[in-house]
């Protein structure tokens, strides 16, 4: 009986003692030298891997950083503060990131677009967007909300079949504007900008085209151009649009005023 | 000899499969099965550890707890040569294929825990299978893992485009297609009968 015991314990203990023996000498062995500088400088980013810097994710950024000494585009949700962070840690050149906003250039939500056709496919813009379901506007958003999917800030919410973004949350990443088939996403310069002004319409037919498939597409009257001085509005064709180039010197109370003035209610301001 | 192996192959691959008739395994059945690139990965780690831990399980248990006539020892010896085996396989893994660490994530450690490996090395010594049978054994049932790991993701790879009501969204559906898996399966049983 007593043999029974000692021989267990010899047996596994032994066994055990080889096994943790193999464990460290392998442990040793297949060491890999990871740099101390990646991991502090994962940690000093955000870590929503959200693919701005053009990385697949923040950690990948940093390994990336640490081994070619270069901030590339700095990390653009961060900004200043983080580019900041990371270059003084490693002794690189700051760099400056400029903040963006997303904005989309449609308003027609369910009420306002028409839409005379019933969707009973799979339930993403790409696929709506390769058959004539989803909105009569062929430019408009489709609402099935792969911009929603793709944005890792959660900024982007589908209300009434239209896209709509959180200007406060929204870190100008660019994602969805990579997602959207449409291409009605587009990022915008908010450095030192209060507010956005938008003509929330993409599509370039005439009048009589643009009013017969939704209410506030933009109907190319240029109004807007010519009511006020200097206006930052422009018209290409039948449609206008913001120059955003103008973005720092435009007044915005004779924006204002275009924007009420606008016969089909296209423009939209935001605060940013 | 090369029947006997054939048959023992088809049996933990298909019949008795491990988890589809066993129930052995489910916690990476589901976890790691939403893409087929992980589950081939996970399959093959699974795999991997069984075969060696059926070929170190054998001669452990016939080598020293039956010569020592130690046997009711062999839950812990097989536990203890188990978890040593995946930090093994996880040190290689983590040296030679990062992108496939990443993806596997907290699986691979799970492999330790992961009860068809235990299960596997419990099966084989009520079996009585001698040396080369065992590891056949434990190769065709990490096979059989793998198999039903990726029919599971290529399934579940579909389904994310099919229009499930809403309340059968996410596990629910995921359930019920593990249940109609082994219901298929179960058309095997009766094709050897051991």
């Amino acid at each position: 009986m007593n043999n029974t015991i000692i021989i267990s314990i010899l047996g596994l203990g032994i066994t055990g003692f080889i096994f943790s023996i193999i464990l460290v000498i392998l442990d040793k062995k297949l060491k890999i030298d990871i740099d101390p500088l990646i991991e502090k400088v994962t940690e000093i980013l955000p870590g929503i891997n959200c693919g701005a810097c053009g990385f697949p994710g923040c950690s990948n950024y940093a390994k990336e950083v640490v081994e070619k000494k270069d901030l590339f585009n700095g990390c653009l949700p961060g900004g200043k503060e983080v580019n900041d962070q990371i270059s003084s840690l490693l002794g690189l050149s700051t760099v400056e990131t400029l903040p963006k906003k997303a904005i989309i250039l449609c308003s027609g939500s369910k009420d306002k677009a028409k839409i005379s056709t019933v969707y009973k496919g799979i339930h993403t813009c790409q696929a709506v967007n390769l058959t004539s379901g989803g909105p009569d506007c062929k430019y408009g958003c489709i609402g099935e909300g792969d911009c929603e999917k793709v944005c890792p800030v959660k900024a982007i919410s589908i209300v009434n079949g239209l896209c709509v973004i959180d200007h406060n949350l929204c870190i100008g990443c660019g994602k969805c504007v990579k997602t959207c088939p449409r291409k009605i996403l587009k990022l915008v310069d908010t450095n030192q900008v209060s507010c956005v002004f938008v003509v929330s319409c993409n599509n370039p037919s005439d009048m009589k085209e643009t009013k017969a498939v939704c209410s506030v597409g933009c109907i190319g009257c240029s109004l807007c151009t010519k009511i006020i001085k200097d206006s930052p509005f422009v018209i290409n064709g039948k449609l206008a649009s913001f120059d955003y180039l103008k973005a720092k010197s435009f007044s915005e109370k004779d924006a204002d005023i275009a924007k009420e003035k606008c016969p089909a209610k296209t423009i939209n301001k935001f605060n940013v | 000899m090369l029947k006997d192996l054939f048959f023992i192959f088809i049996s933990a691959v298909l019949v008795n499969n491990f988890v589809l008739t066993y129930f052995l395994g489910i916690c990476p059945f589901l976890g790691v099965s939403g893409h087929i690139e992980s589950a081939l990965g996970m399959g093959m780690a699974v795999t991997f550890v069984m075969t060696l831990s059926s070929a170190i399980c054998w001669l452990f248990y016939n080598l020293l707890l039956v010569k020592f006539n130690i046997v009711f020892l062999e839950y812990v010896t097989f536990i203890l040569v188990i978890a040593s085996l995946v930090q093994i396989v996880e040190m290689f893994i983590k040296k030679f294929s990062p992108a496939l660490y990443e993806m596997l994530g907290i699986y691979l450690p799970l492999i330790t825990t992961n009860c068809a490996i235990l299960g596997l090395s419990l099966f084989m010594v009520t079996k009585k299978y001698p040396f080369i049978e065992s590891v056949v054994y434990g190769f065709s049932s990490g096979l059989g893992f793998s198999l039903v790991l990726i029919i599971m993701a290529g399934i579940r790879e579909e389904l994310k485009f099919a229009d499930i009501p809403k309340h059968f969204r996410g596990a629910g559906i995921t359930l019920i297609t593990a249940g109609i898996l082994a219901l298929i399966f179960m058309g095997f049983s009766g094709l050897i009968s051991s």
